[in-house]
């Protein structure tokens, strides 16, 4: 059973009234006096009185009594008593809420968003937080964000709550839990409430070291919007560009969806998504020989949307070049692959032509300054796993080493065949290393041999590097026909990094580095008004644009338009509005509990006030009945 | 009733009443006499006048009671028999004390003791009054006598009776009893308030050889009083204070508290061969009379 709490506790002082009414009751109580010729009547009445009535002390103060009661339930209802929600049972209790693209959904007979929803269950906990409560609020889209340390300040949590805006990227719990988690360390955290509408991210990377009280908000209405928007090269100058629209649950409209280029229609097409086929994929050809912006947007011409920001994604289109390719002056076989292929600039002079390639391929770790995002070494071993892994050159009568097995999923070896590849040179582990170590240190195995690896790659944000830990050249694979088609590979996965076969819309977030003049100050207007001032890397690359609202982004220099690109929400779990009630957790899964829902305080001021009316109506009747209903 | 005029026998009532009251005589329940002389008819084997019965003649028998003209016509003696005359006294007690004085209850005392006193007087019986006033000291008395000649100095005492003091009526029996020597009727004036149990003083009055008559007078306030709120109630007698808090819800309790007390001295009087009627101080003199006390038959008109 849980006590009442006060709002007004020093309301307690009032009661120190009753002494004095108490001493005045008394001091006023001058009976009349009444000579009568003897007493011995009453006395036996009263005699009588107190036998028959046991409670007689207690109904001779009975105006007392009333007014005492009174005026008790009158202080208390003055003291603001309250049965408390819960809230104070933690000392600090972190509230995450969820402000990712998808609590932007309206319902579906009112504009009431999700966020709106979620904003007064946090209300409700911040106007309960009584004694040492301490709230400290976080907002998560994709990332946490802290908006208040602990506090007990409810007029500062409440304008931190006003503040929170939807925002446009998905949401994911990772991250602001362990925003949370750090902050267990410096307080006592037993309870972490989430409030979200649950379209978030199933499985969470994350230990629970509390206890996660998810408050979901009620689900919004349906949705349509764009989840994907890519473009691939047919020719020199024509796209085909892919537009995928998908559905939430339930019934939703028919919609149409308009492909702008530049502002110019270049296509229109009507959209038709139900519970059976969520999702319908619209091809357009467009045709342009320079850059441009494509803009799909879907209207909802007579039925309602709930979720409107995922319905416009922007797809900028690159102007048509060649692909930079440098390789090493001695690689011959790759020189010749390159050669056959289209759209090919090599560049296999002894020192490179130019600072930065699409793609680059060298038998030396010294790239003599230039850089790529691609980059293929041939018979090297990095110096980093230098102690994992040895090669060496394969004794005369020994076997040739042979491939046992590949990653044919691999960019790089899609439809290449190694079976039967011949390698004069032998790599294997070192005693006691294996390839957990090597991807401990951020390498993959993508070929292995019969006693180690042959191909690794390894990952470093958009730069990808191949390591042939042996010499293309002392192997039969540039002989083979899985060579051309793995030269193929490399230039496709740089065409497709270069972003000259194929693009992809841009999902909410951060903008990809653009190509700029180095060393320069760009301006970066935003969708929403705001300005945006970057520097330019010396290399000539404009890099970490925060672009974490769907819209257009102009980044210009000096007044002059440098580049457009345009984001989207693209994501389909946002766009789905769907909600999960179970998410799994590294050791657990936690629901979401709707019989938890936060409730506010029960307070019950106004059944005090209530009560002493009726008792003052009592009271009143009380005595006015004694007056009509004396004996003449 | 007020009779101020120099024609009235007496203040106490007036004379039309007195004629009436002088052709009453009492009526008590049982032969409580003294054996001396008087002239009270008392019961058979009298000298008097009056006759009462017949019997056997009897060997030894006085001849001259023998009924000779029975004895002509029926061949066998029998004996005349007469009323005894015998001495009966009426103790009249009035309780003079405060609380008397409420609502003319002392003035009804003195009016009934009248009426009750010439009954006695002009029927020969040996009349005595007293009248208590304090719980120490003597009673007002007027000691036993007889004959209308008694009348005067009897209504002369019962005026004069003035009132105050605070014995209560056990008490002022007792006193009475200190001084009074007589079987016959003990006639209680008094409200019969008291906070003390009768049973022995009544016990006393019946081993006096006194029949016990209580009349009970009481005023209309208390017999049905109209109170309401918080009171403190003051003894007249005592000076005792009571508070009483919301008067009219204890009404009922009153009344009921009331019957209770008046019944218990009802069987107080009848168990020991007595009579017991409360009557109200407002209620007509003459109501009382021959209403009350006649049909009840204290009184025989």
């Amino acid at each position: 059973m849980s006590w009442p709490s006060f709002s007004f506790p020093m309301g307690a002082w009032f009661f120190a009234v009753l002494i004095p009414v108490i001493i005045m009751y008394f001091l006023k109580l001058k009976r009349p006096r009444v000579e009568i010729s003897s007493l011995a009547l009453w006395q036996a009445v009263i005699n009588d009185q107190r036998v028959n009535s046991p409670f007689q002390r207690f109904r001779r103060n009975l105006l007392l009594l009333l007014q005492l009661i009174l005026l008790i339930l009158i202080i208390l209802a003055l003291m603001q008593p309250f049965l408390s929600a819960g809230p104070e049972t933690a000392e600090y209790l972190p509230i995450l809420i969820d402000c990712s693209a998808s609590m932007s959904a309206r319902g579906d007979t009112d504009d009431t968003t999700r966020l709106d929803l979620a904003k007064e269950k946090a209300r409700a906990l911040i106007e309960n937080l009584r004694g040492q409560g301490r709230i400290a609020l976080f907002s998560f889209d994709t990332t946490g964000r802290r908006l208040t340390e602990f506090t007990d300040d409810q007029s500062r949590l409440l304008r931190a709550l006003d503040k929170i805006k939807p925002s446009h990227r998905p949401g994911s719990l990772d991250e602001v839990l362990r925003m949370a988690d750090a902050y267990s360390r410096s307080a006592p955290i037993e309870r972490v409430v989430v409030i979200t509408d649950g379209n978030l991210k199933e499985s969470v990377d994350f230990e629970l070291p509390f206890e996660l009280s998810l408050q979901p908000v009620a689900a919004g209405g349906v949705n349509v919007g764009i989840t994907e928007m890519n473009a691939r090269r047919s020719d020199r100058e024509s796209w085909e560009v892919f537009v995928r629209v998908s559905g939430s649950v339930g019934e939703v409209g028919d919609a149409e969806l308009t492909l702008t280029m530049d502002d110019r229609v270049v296509g229109r097409e009507q959209v038709s998504v139900s519970p059976d086929e969520p999702t319908e994929r619209l091809v357009f050809t467009v045709d342009t020989p320079n850059t441009a912006l494509l803009q799909a947007k879907l209207t909802f011409p007579g039925s309602k949307d709930s979720l409107d920001i995922d319905n416009s994604v922007w797809l900028s289109l690159p102007q048509p070049r060649s692909l930079k390719v440098r390789t090493s002056p001695d690689l011959y076989s790759w020189q010749h692959a390159f050669n056959v292929l289209e759209g090919i600039e090599l560049d296999a002079a002894e020192s490179p032509q130019v600072p930065e390639y699409d793609l680059i391929v060298s038998d030396s770790m010294d790239l003599a300054g230039i850089d790529a995002p691609i980059l293929v070494y041939v018979g090297l071993v990095p110096d980093e796993i230098s102690d994992l892994v040895s090669v060496a050159e394969t004794e005369p009568g020994e076997e040739p080493t042979e491939v046992v097995v590949w990653e044919a999923t691999s960019p790089l070896l899609q439809h290449v065949k190694l079976r039967q590849v011949q390698i004069a040179e032998k790599a294997r582990y070192v005693s006691g290393a294996d390839e957990a170590k090597l991807e401990d240190r951020g390498y993959e195995v993508l070929v292995h041999g019969a006693n180690g690896p042959l191909l690794l790659q390894k990952r470093q944000g958009l730069r990808t590097e191949y390591f042939f830990l042996f010499h293309t050249d002392r192997s039969t694979l540039p002989y083979r026909l899985a060579f051309p088609i793995l030269v193929s590979n490399a230039t496709q996965a740089a065409l497709k990094q270069a972003s000259l076969s194929e693009v992809s819309a841009i999902p909410t977030g951060v903008l990809p580095p653009i190509a700029v003049e180095p060393e320069r100050s760009f301006t970066v207007s935003r969708p929403d008004g705001d300005i945006q001032t970057l520097q330019s890397t010396p290399s000539g690359m404009l890099s970490g644009i925060s672009a974490d609202v769907v819209g257009k982004y102009e980044i210009e220099d000096s007044g002059d338009l440098v580049a457009t690109l345009g984001t989207g929400t693209l994501n389909s779990m946002e766009t789905s509005l769907r909600s999960v009630d179970d998410f799994k957790f590294n050791d657990l899964s936690v629901e979401v509990e709707e019989s938890e829902l936060v409730e506010g305080d029960q307070r019950f001021w106004r059944i005090l006030a209530f009560l002493a009316f009726a008792f003052l109506l009592i009271e009143w009747w009380y005595f006015q009945r004694d007056k009509s209903g004396a004996v003449a | 009733m007020s009779t101020s005029g120099k024609t009235q026998l007496t203040s106490l009532f007036d004379n039309r009443l007195l004629s009436r009251v002088e052709r009453m005589r009492l009526q008590p329940i049982r032969r409580l006499t003294n054996r001396s002389q008087g002239e009270h008819l008392a019961g058979k084997g009298g000298s008097s006048t009056d006759f009462a019965d017949y019997r056997d003649y009897a060997a030894g028998d006085d001849m001259r009671y023998v009924d000779w003209n029975i004895f002509a016509r029926l061949r066998r003696p029998y004996i005349k028999q007469f009323l005894h005359e015998e001495e009966l006294h009426v103790a009249i007690m009035i309780d003079a004390s405060s609380s008397m004085l409420f609502e003319e209850k002392l003035l009804r005392a003195r009016q009934l003791a009248a009426a009750f006193s010439i009954m006695g007087l002009l029927n020969a019986e040996r009349v005595s009054i007293y009248a208590m006033h304090q719980q120490e000291g003597q009673p007002s008395l007027i000691s036993p006598g007889t004959g209308r000649s008694k009348i005067r100095e009897v209504l002369t005492f019962l005026e004069s009776i003035e009132g105050g003091g605070n014995v209560p009526v056990e008490d002022a029996i007792e006193q009475m009893l200190r001084f009074h020597r007589g079987r016959g009727i003990a006639i209680l004036l008094s409200d019969f308030l008291t906070f003390s149990d009768l049973g022995r003083c009544m016990n006393l009055l019946f081993s006096s050889g006194l029949e016990i008559w209580g009349l009970q007078i009481l005023g209309e306030s208390e017999y049905a009083p109209d109170l309401q709120g918080d009171l403190r109630f003051v003894d007249s007698e005592t000076g005792q204070t009571l508070d009483i808090t919301n008067a009219s819800e204890l009404l009922n309790l009153y009344h009921g508290q009331r019957e209770y007390q008046t019944e218990i001295l009802h069987q107080q009087c009848r168990r020991r061969s007595g009579r017991f009627v409360s009557t109200l101080s407002n209620t007509p003199l003459e109501s009382v009379l021959y209403d009350t006390l006649c049909r009840q038959g204290w009184i025989l008109k």
